[in-house]
């Protein structure tokens, strides 16, 4: 029983803090618009990062330092991390794969989700137009447009409308309107009323003086390590160990006679099963509505469900991560048992080897947490000249729940003017 | 069993190392690393464009035409940048013309020279300089042409491939008229393909 109490504390000693237990607190300050505190704390998270997450922590940084109206170092944080993500797609590192099989999934250098990708290249574009580069922001939205065509392309008819990114193609459709170029921004509209009908403006005048309003709500859904734990042991003509299940306080004991005949070592063996859950979060607000020079201008309609996408997203990758997760905890159940069955010395190595990577196993937790849950947007003719535009947000019953800041923007008399609100 | 599984083992653990390693490269011989716009791509345009200019009518027809004497030119400030890569057209148009004065084919005005040679212009007429040596104002030679185009490109990611097709169009026009007095275009295409391992 000792040795069973040694792999209990083994299991809770060795637990590694999760991605998403290590951004908890910059996600709180940042969707709380703490945007200085939240720089700070993923200034550090950054700093002691390891390679595998260093660019995912790029893309959380780049898109507070957008939030914060840092647009260089926006720029500077989101294409390093695009280029990386772009190098290491539709290849396989097979050191990485390997520790992700022996180890645990975290080992592996983190590959962004499509919709993640074509999300880049959407913040890219808003810092270059919102820092005032034109062209930069052109050159991001073709860049946009090459992406979605490439992550629509290649999925089957059934999964477009789902894995879409129709805040992305509003984006590139307002930006193809204010360079003039009115049949790409059409074709752009008319990809988004066939995912979302109604949503895009009837008609393309590049000639109108419009603003459009993005803004972001609620937060992106997250993962988390779900750990099924436990230690079997032999005892004579018996099977004695524990359980220990997410949610329960204290581990399941449990002795079952007469099943001393399986093929376990006196020192027992270890295993974990873990997998990710997708948990979507709390959400205050639930919708918003435009003031425009002190005056309501009504209210915000949605252009994207992030959040959906993401659980979709989850759910398609759901099967094969647990058959991964599965066969990680046979390796390791291998390990201490056929491997390690032996007295010699590396029989021994394996045993305990099989027992720790058993005991670290956890989910790989990693996805781009800063992003919201929705976006949605509010288009309207807007005379030219200085303005300043802010949202009152409502929850689920209409109550109010806050406004965003107030932002000056200028409506010159030739264009249309995008307003971000994060 | 064992005996295959500790090595590869080891393998998973020893990380690779190695240094930093610097290489000189011949610009005349260097090729494009990947599909994306390279430096290498400057001397393809160049080798395209110069010849060019060399046998147009334009150029020939305004020497016979003004004694002996080279147009006068001017720079867009940039190349139309409609790629999907943040590129630095300018550095295209810059080495068009340099390319174009010590060839003898015409003689440019420094489009970003302005503020400056004002700034000096307004300076040499203070009492601080000798006015008999100090510049003269009201010299400033006046651009007949401009030197403008536009970079746009194509491309296909399939899997670890990537097509890029890149178009670079120029062309001279003539500031009185609008004409457009010679134009030319360099067109590539190659596909890049990533290792299927990292």
């Amino acid at each position: 029983m000792r040795k069973a109490a040694l792999a209990a504390l083994l299991l809770l000693a060795v637990a590694c803090a999760t991605y998403t237990a290590k951004m908890e607190l910059t996600d709180d300050l940042y969707f709380d618009g703490r945007y200085d505190e939240a720089l700070a704390n993923i200034d550090k998270l950054v700093s002691d990062s390891s390679s595998r997450d260093y660019y995912l922590l790029l893309l959380e940084r780049g898109k507070v330092n957008l939030a914060a109206g840092n647009y260089d170092s926006a720029i500077v944080d989101l294409q390093a991390a695009e280029r990386r993500l772009l190098e290491i797609e539709s290849t396989i590192s097979v050191a990485g794969a390997i520790q992700s099989v022996i180890v645990n999934p975290t080992m592996g250098e983190y590959e962004s989700e499509p919709h993640e990708k074509i999300m880049i290249s959407s913040y890219l574009l808003l810092a270059y137009w919102l820092k005032g580069d034109r062209e930069g922001a052109f050159v991001e939205r073709n860049r946009l447009i090459g992406r979605l065509d490439q992550h629509v392309n290649g999925l089957p008819e059934e999964d477009r409308a789902s894995f879409d990114v129709p805040f992305a193609r509003y984006l590139a459709a307002v930006l193809y309107e204010i360079e003039g170029r009115a049949d790409d921004a059409r074709i752009e509209y008319e990809a988004i009323d066939r995912l979302l009908p109604g949503t895009a403006p009837e008609t393309v005048n590049t000639d109108l003086r419009e603003l459009v309003v993005f803004a972001e709500m609620g937060r992106a859904p997250v993962k988390v390590s779900t750990e099924i734990r436990g230690y079997l042991q032999k005892d004579g003509g018996n099977l004695v160990g524990f359980f220990n299940l997410p949610g329960s306080d204290a581990p399941q004991m449990f002795f079952l006679p007469g099943f001393g005949g399986l093929e376990l070592e006196q020192s027992g063996v270890l295993f974990t099963f873990a997998f990710p859950r997708c948990v979507r979060q709390e959400r205050v607000v639930h919708g918003g509505r435009l003031v425009i020079d002190g005056l309501e201008a009504g209210e915000l309609a949605v252009l994207d469900d992030l959040e959906a996408t993401a659980v979709a997203v989850y759910e398609r990758e759901l099967g094969p991560t647990l058959v991964k997760a599965a066969f990680r905890t046979y390796l390791k159940t291998i390990a201490q048992t056929k491997l390690g069955d032996d007295d010699d010395a590396a029989g021994i190595a394996f045993n305990v080897i099989g027992k720790l990577f058993a005991a670290v196993d956890q989910a790989d937790t990693r996805s781009w947490q800063t992003l919201p849950a929705e976006i949605a947007f509010y288009r309207m003719e807007c005379p030219p000249g200085r303005h300043t535009v802010r949202i009152d947000y409502f929850g689920e019953g209409g109550e109010p729940v806050g406004s965003s800041d107030e932002v000056e923007f200028s409506m010159k008399s030739d264009s249309k003017s995008v307003v971000f609100l994060p | 069993m064992k005996k295959l599984l500790i090595p590869v083992l080891c393998l998973v653990v020893l990380a690779a190392c190695g240094g930093p390693a610097t290489k000189e490269i011949d610009i005349a011989t260097d090729t494009a690393e990947d599909a994306d716009f390279s430096s290498a791509d400057l001397a393809t345009i160049m080798e395209g464009m110069m010849p060019s200019i060399a046998e147009s009518g334009f150029l020939m027809q305004y020497k016979a035409e003004h004694g002996g004497q080279k147009p006068v030119m001017l720079l867009a400030k940039e190349l139309k940048n409609e790629t999907d890569e943040h590129i630095n057209t300018r550095l295209i148009l810059e080495k068009m013309r340099t390319r174009m004065i010590n060839e003898g084919f015409a003689d440019f005005v420094d489009d970003q020279a302005f503020d400056m040679a004002l700034e000096q212009l307004n300076l040499q007429a203070t009492d601080l300089y000798d006015n008999t040596k100090a510049a003269q104002i009201g010299n400033f030679v006046g651009a007949k042409y401009v030197l403008r185009g536009t970079i746009s490109n194509i491309r296909k990611v399939e899997g670890r491939q990537n097509y890029n097709y890149i178009n670079v169009t120029l062309n001279i026009f003539e500031v009185e008229t609008l004409l457009i007095k010679w134009t030319d275009e360099v067109e590539f295409k190659r596909v890049s393909t990533k290792s299927s391992t990292r």
